[in-house]
């Protein structure tokens, strides 16, 4: 954990460096990284899932973003892992019988069968890759540029502006002060538990969060001027666009030719062919689009000077 | 109307009139019948106790009330002749600059630079008309350093001076200020102080500035206006605001209004100033010396705390930088100790130390069990009822510790700011605790921020509690000493309160540790006004001044 003048540094905290994914525009991050969104919620095969996620954490290490991809795949499997459980123990389809529990209250005769661990996995899966991909945005991508990019779209709601741009920076703040304040609770105190925990980081991170939308009306947000940046484009931007474009066709091509195919009941099938390969490899391969190629060196005249 | 007809207008910078205000489903009115005017360059100083409605009056000013909080309004408000009701705070934000009392609740940006930047890039400024006002602001500032650093590397008080520079880089008419200082180290306060005079001099900005302290502020202020009940109670001249504050309200007077009215001398005096020269005209220019507190001889006792060329160094985004520099402090028990020092001189960093938050990088700390209140105390609070925070025998224990086992049964929302403070500090105790026994050191990090006099003689009698011990028998058994007690305080005042000893830190390393009569008497910054005023070594309180003064025979 890193600490900043006494207090936690959040992993998902903005950290600006010069770096493609973060000298792009916030709508062609955001184009990127959603593209791998797109992907986790579009498929459902294991293996196409798994490439999405490698893609998202391929994208995040070559931007800088080492802590943030690592604490988006703790959360990332923490939430997968409840997924598959919870998956597992609901639904009751399937062939493959692994564990006979009981009678549960509420849930009544419950056997864990193969296939909806598989389809959980599946679910949690997607959970994983928007997880990654988000803690890449939260890590990388500016939140003032995002503030300002939303100003055109949202000009008369400061609220709505710093609920988008704001609000995972201020509910970063403060997690990192009430995981501080909970490591200083007395033996004797309640335990903090999940879910208080989480109810009072909500509503403090929304409170705060209108605190600084407040902040936003008094600096003139609302105002209809627009000014002049000295730096609103980036060279990579078309770079960030056409491959969140080429994502995109791959995955519509890829459900088309059956490369995603993937059904859990009443028996596991899975596409595991070269269609299916080439599909993921793909995908993986879009993780790369951050790097950052070393600059050319262009052909120079010299001018020797006579004197 | 035009920038300049706002800018060089002869209309008032702020006038209200009949102006009462309700908060969205509140019982009772925030403000009622409030009617004020400020003129172009007055510097007014707001006074009263918490929750008077001197917030709710600056927002008020600024527009968020009613637009951004909703509530229900009468009467009128115009800021330099803008409708600020009829206006939103986006349109009256080329007129009125607003500081809140949460310097993490203002800044929007990443970085410093961006953020003092925001307001002129809202109001559509060229880049190069931006760059120099950032940069002049930067300067007037003293925070031309910070510009490149990101936000969340700043400290409170770095902070504060972050958030006054984007609301002063518009060069608005009127500036508000909600308890500016109370995140600032003495120093950083006073310039802050001065350098408002100075823009209302040389700028002609109208200030209204809301503030506890009033010692600090009193004598660079023109008027005072003080609120009761989200009434005004009181309108008119520094000098007077203090006689009337001796007879209504004497929470609100100062230090050296305290001692001149146990003196017996008049006019009481608006500052430091004032009073040497109310002095000097009586003759009485050097009292002599008294003796100071004594500092209780507790060397016999095993130290609580114990560091020894301790080295903690914490990551600033681009660099590791050394916090706390070879650190040699001893702590005993019963000792009530204020941790003094500029912002970012390391006072959070050594009690996070000693809590085990942090992990020295070199050096040796020896600590028994500390329970540390940090500067959130809401951050303890994740519960809807006291008693679920804090059950069992051992929780209602820390509860009679804090004075608030009749509140088992209570939301903590609903508790006063000060009982939510003493609730956090109960959630650290519990457990830590042999019975009724206090743990070794109790740690209060900036317990004072946005605390009226009267909430702050309340935790003086708490810390004295936790210090003696014996305010916690338990029937037959009584203990011998208490908890040793350290708050890190940039409240001096505070500080010669409830402190017997005085550990001045400067950059990371201890620069004064000593009995907190002579520390706070040696010096000016880190100084009580009644010190500054009568320079007496070991006179520090406006109790041991008088004393002081009725020692002295007039010439």
């Amino acid at each position: 954990m890193r600490f900043v003048d006494g207090l936690a540094k959040s992993p998902f905290a903005y950290v600006p460096r010069r770096a493609p994914l973060q000298l792009a525009s916030p709508g062609a991050a955001v184009a990127y990284l959603g593209a791998l969104v797109v992907v986790a919620f579009a498929c459902s095969n294991p293996l196409v899932l798994l490439a999405a996620a490698a893609a998202a954490t391929l994208a995040g290490l070559l931007a800088g973003g080492r802590v943030a991809v690592r604490a988006g795949w703790r959360m990332g499997l923490s939430l997968a892992l409840l997924i598959t459980v919870v998956n597992a123990l609901v639904y009751h389809r399937g062939e493959t019988v692994l564990a006979r529990l009981g009678h549960w209250p509420l849930l009544g005769q419950v056997d864990v069968t193969a296939q909806a661990l598989v389809a959980g996995l599946s679910y949690g899966l997607r959970a994983l890759v928007t997880m990654i991909a988000f803690a890449v945005y939260s890590a990388c991508v500016d939140p003032d540029r995002v503030l300002r990019a939303l100003r055109p779209l949202a000009r008369r709601s400061a609220l709505t502006a710093t609920l988008v741009s704001r609000l995972v920076p201020v509910a970063a703040a403060d997690a990192s002060r009430l995981r501080s304040a909970a490591q200083l609770r007395g033996p004797a105190a309640a335990e903090v538990g999940v879910a208080p925990l989480a109810r009072r980081l909500l509503a403090g991170s929304l409170d705060r969060a209108v605190d600084v939308a407040a902040t936003l009306e008094l600096r003139g947000y609302s105002l209809g001027a627009r000014a002049r940046n000295r730096r609103q484009r980036s060279r990579y931007d078309r770079r960030f666009y056409a491959v969140a474009a080429l994502v995109l066709a791959v995955t519509i091509a890829g459900k088309l030719l059956g490369a995603d195919d993937f059904h859990t009941y009443p028996a596991i099938t899975i596409a595991v062919g070269p269609t299916t390969l080439a599909f993921c490899a793909l995908i993986v391969l879009s993780g790369l689009a951050p790097l950052r190629r070393k600059p050319k060196r262009l052909p120079v005249r010299l001018r020797v000077a006579h004197v | 109307m035009s920038e300049l007809a706002i800018r060089h207008g002869a209309a008032p910078a702020l006038a209200i009139e009949g102006l009462s205000y309700a908060y969205p489903r509140a019982a009772m009115r925030a403000l009622e019948d409030i009617s004020l005017e400020v003129a172009p360059g007055e510097f007014v100083l707001l006074a009263g106790r918490s929750a008077s409605g001197k917030s709710t009056l600056l927002k008020a000013a600024c527009g968020l009330v009613p637009h951004f909080h909703g509530g229900e309004v009468e009467g009128e408000i115009r800021v330099a002749d803008l409708d600020a009701i009829a206006t939103g705070p986006g349109e009256l934000a080329a007129a009125v600059g607003y500081l809140a009392q949460e310097p993490e609740t203002q800044v929007v940006s990443t970085t410093v630079a961006a953020e003092i930047e925001l307001p002129l890039e809202m109001r559509g400024d060229e880049p190069s008309a931006r760059a120099r006002a950032v940069e002049e602001v930067a300067l007037a500032l003293a925070i031309p350093h910070l510009l490149d650093r990101t936000v969340d590397t700043l400290s409170g008080g770095e902070l504060q001076r972050v958030a006054l520079a984007a609301a002063l880089v518009t060069r608005p008419r009127l500036i508000l200020l909600d308890e500016p200082t109370s995140q600032l180290d003495p120093v950083a306060g006073d310039e802050l102080i001065w350098l408002l005079r100075r823009l209302n001099e040389e700028w002609g900005v109208a200030v209204l500035l809301a503030e506890h302290r009033l010692e600090r502020c009193l004598a660079a202020a023109d008027r005072v206006v003080a609120m009761d009940r989200g009434r005004l109670a009181f309108d008119g001249a520094p000098s007077d605001f203090l006689a009337w504050s001796h007879d209504a309200d004497p929470a609100l007077t100062t230090p050296a209004a305290r001692l001149f009215s146990l003196a017996g001398i008049e006019p009481l005096p608006v500052g430091v100033r004032d009073a040497r020269q109310t002095l000097r005209g009586m003759g009485i220019a050097h009292p002599p010396p008294q003796g100071s507190r004594r500092v209780r001889d507790s060397h016999s006792s095993e130290p609580v705390l114990q560091a020894k060329d301790l080295w903690v160094e914490l990551d600033r985004g681009e660099e590791i930088h050394d916090v706390l520099k070879g650190i040699d402090l001893e702590v005993r028990p019963g000792e009530r100790i204020a941790l003094m020092g500029r912002n970012g001189a390391g006072k959070s960093t050594l009690l996070r130390t000693a809590a085990g938050l942090h992990v020295p990088v070199a050096g040796k700390l020896s600590v028994d069990s500390v329970a540390l209140l940090t500067q959130n105390p809401s951050d303890y609070l994740v519960r809807e009822r006291v008693g679920d925070e804090l059950p069992g025998e051992e929780g209602l224990a820390a509860l009679r510790v804090v004075g608030l086992e009749h509140a088992v049964d209570a939301d903590p929302r609903d508790l006063s700011g000060g009982e939510r403070q003493r609730l956090a500090l109960a959630i650290a105790l519990a457990g830590r605790m042999e019975g009724e026994q206090l743990p070794g050191l109790v740690a209060l990090d900036e317990p004072t921020r946005g605390m009226d006099r009267a909430r702050k003689d309340d935790l003086v009698a708490l810390i004295e509690k936790l210090a003696g011990g014996v305010a916690f028998v338990t029937h037959e058994e009584t203990k011998a000493t208490g908890a040793a007690v350290v708050v890190a305080t940039h409240d001096v005042e505070f500080a010669s309160q409830f402190a017997e000893r005085v550990v001045l830190l400067g950059d990371g390393v201890v620069i004064a540790d000593g009995p907190m009569a002579e520390t706070l008497s040696g010096g000016w910054y880190f100084a009580t006004e009644v010190a500054r005023m009568l320079d007496l070594p070991g006179v520090v309180t406006p109790e041991q001044g008088a004393a002081a003064l009725a020692g002295e025979e007039p010439r």
